[in-house]
């Protein structure tokens, strides 16, 4: 090849991504004066209310701000149950080990949307715990329901970072008198916690992307707003909706997905 | 049992309509997972010549459908595919009607969702080959596409059979979404049948139940699989 310069293998793929996206631009714009310009407009018209679930946009009420909020609500309180149920099947009580193996099993087994369906209507409207009401709305049962699953996923990825810290630091640890849970809380989970980090962010961008299932809760996530306001639009604007709440749940996993990416690639040759 | 009423099971309408959804969900999941596996394989194939153009393709499909919800999918498949074109006229009543079926759209776009996570899968087991066996293959006089069948792809088939099990029990589970674009699978018939009886609670603890058990068998299978083509040195039988 006589070229003045070279391009990296990677430099050509980029190059290649660059013209498929540089190609879907054209399509769009070379769509948009063909009339899709109008549609797009109605689509620009509802922006603020697929992303906040307002038409002015501000105060935030659904949308997809309600997506990631439920997303964060969720992944919290599975960072918490996932810990204990991924410590749980590492025990070496019988009665502790063999229910949390059941239970991870059975919430990784069945699938998101049943799930979050069965919590719909086990779920109490509200509980009374010390004569405290309680009230659990539709959007605390989608956290529920969608925190489950995932919990059960990352029990997974905190028993196999456990697992991996090297069996000496257990054995240093009870040689200098700890308690077990203290091993856990000053040895085990510090180093643990590296190594979760990557699997923790693939989960949260596949939580993310399962909240379009709350739609079926009624909470007034972007599904629900797209689909209200799809039955005011005709039928070709469709398409140009649809287009757009793709993108949005992409333009927000895409870069988790990557930074995880890159992660996991930096924790994968750490010996500790 | 803890108050709950599952005298409707004895209904053989209802019964008749949870074995027709446990078919079309196998069915859907049997469609779409072998359409799946031969997109990964396919897919990963096309990476492993590392030509950049089909490299960078290939990975902009799988980024697409990796990062967006397999349900929206559906939705813009099932939605908007008839009105991009995607239509017929109906000889008997004149009318356009959708060229494609529920049923189509979801195959179609579980098996797009499924293969993108395939083509991860059999790429990550085909990096882990040694170097040094493909290149024994080739001075035995292998070709690329011999050496592919004969000796990539046995290895590393057995390498990520564990992600391809994740892959497929994820694919299974994610065709209770279909229900949500008419497709009479299980989950659809839930929601029928609680309409008719009203036994909200009884009726997705049952279904639940089924979905994990049926989960739990193709999970079982898979690693049973494993543990039958198990090659020394490689995956389990290191």
């Amino acid at each position: 090849m006589n070229m003045t310069f070279e391009l990296s293998y990677e430099g050509k793929k980029r190059l290649v991504i660059g013209g498929v996206l540089a190609a879907i631009a054209a399509w769009i714009a070379v769509d948009a004066m063909a009339g899709g310009a109008e549609h797009w407009g109605r689509v620009f018209v509802r922006l603020p209310l697929l992303l906040t679930g307002q038409g002015d946009g501000w105060p935030i009420t659904g949308g997809f701000a309600l997506n990631i909020l439920l997303s964060i609500a969720s992944m919290a309180v599975a960072t918490v149950l996932g810990t204990l149920l991924g410590i749980s099947t590492l025990a070496q009580s019988p009665y502790l080990r063999l229910p949390a193996f059941f239970i991870m099993n059975f919430l990784r087994n069945s699938p998101w949307l049943v799930l979050l369906f069965a919590m719909l209507f086990i779920l109490p409207f509200q509980v009374e715990v010390f004569g405290l009401r309680i009230p659990f709305p539709p959007f605390v049962k989608a956290v529920i329901g969608l925190a489950l699953p995932t919990a059960a996923n990352l029990s997974e990825v905190v028993r196999g970072a456990v697992q991996s810290i090297h069996s000496g630091q257990w054995e240093a640890a009870r040689a200098l008198g700890y308690t077990t849970p203290q091993i856990y809380r000053h040895v085990i989970l510090p180093q643990a916690l590296r190594r979760m980090i990557p699997g923790w962010m693939n989960l949260y961008a596949l939580l993310t992307i399962a909240t379009a299932l709350a739609t079926v809760t009624g909470i007034q996530d972007v599904l629900t707003i797209l689909n209200t306001s799809l039955a005011m639009e005709s039928e070709r604007v469709l398409v140009y909706f649809y287009l757009t709440t793709l993108f949005l749940f992409f333009a927000y996993c895409y870069p988790i997905a990557i930074f995880a990416r890159r992660l996991e690639r930096a924790v994968k040759g750490d010996n500790i | 049992m803890f108050g709950l009423d599952y005298s409707w099971l004895a209904d053989p309408a209802y019964q008749n309509w949870l074995v027709t959804g446990v078919i079309n969900t196998l069915e859907l999941a049997a469609l779409s997972s072998s359409v799946a596996i031969l997109i990964g394989m396919l897919g990963a194939l096309g990476l492993s010549l590392r030509v950049f153009w089909l490299d960078a393709l290939i990975e902009f499909f799988v980024e697409v459908f990796r990062n967006t919800p397999p349900l929206l999918q559906m939705l813009f498949a099932y939605f908007t595919l008839s009105t991009l074109g995607l239509k017929t006229t109906d000889p008997v009543t004149g009318l356009e009607v959708p060229l494609l079926s529920a049923f189509a759209c979801a195959c179609i776009s579980l098996s797009l969702f499924g293969g993108a996570l395939a083509i991860e899968a059999f790429r990550s087991g085909l990096e882990t080959m040694p170097k040094a066996i493909t290149e024994a293959g080739r001075s035995l006089g292998y070709s690329r596409w011999a050496r592919f069948w004969r000796i990539e792809v046995p290895i590393a088939s057995r390498v990520c059979l564990p992600s391809l099990t994740n892959i497929l029990t994820n694919l299974f589970k994610t065709t209770s979404q279909a229900s949500v674009i008419t497709v009479p699978e299980l989950m659809y018939y839930a929601g029928q049948i609680y309409n008719d009886t009203f036994r909200t609670l009884e009726v997705m603890i049952l279904i639940l139940i089924i979905y994990v058990v049926l989960v739990s068998i193709l999970s079982y299978g898979m690693s049973r699989l494993e543990a039958y083509l198990t090659l020394p040195g490689y995956g389990k039988g290191q």
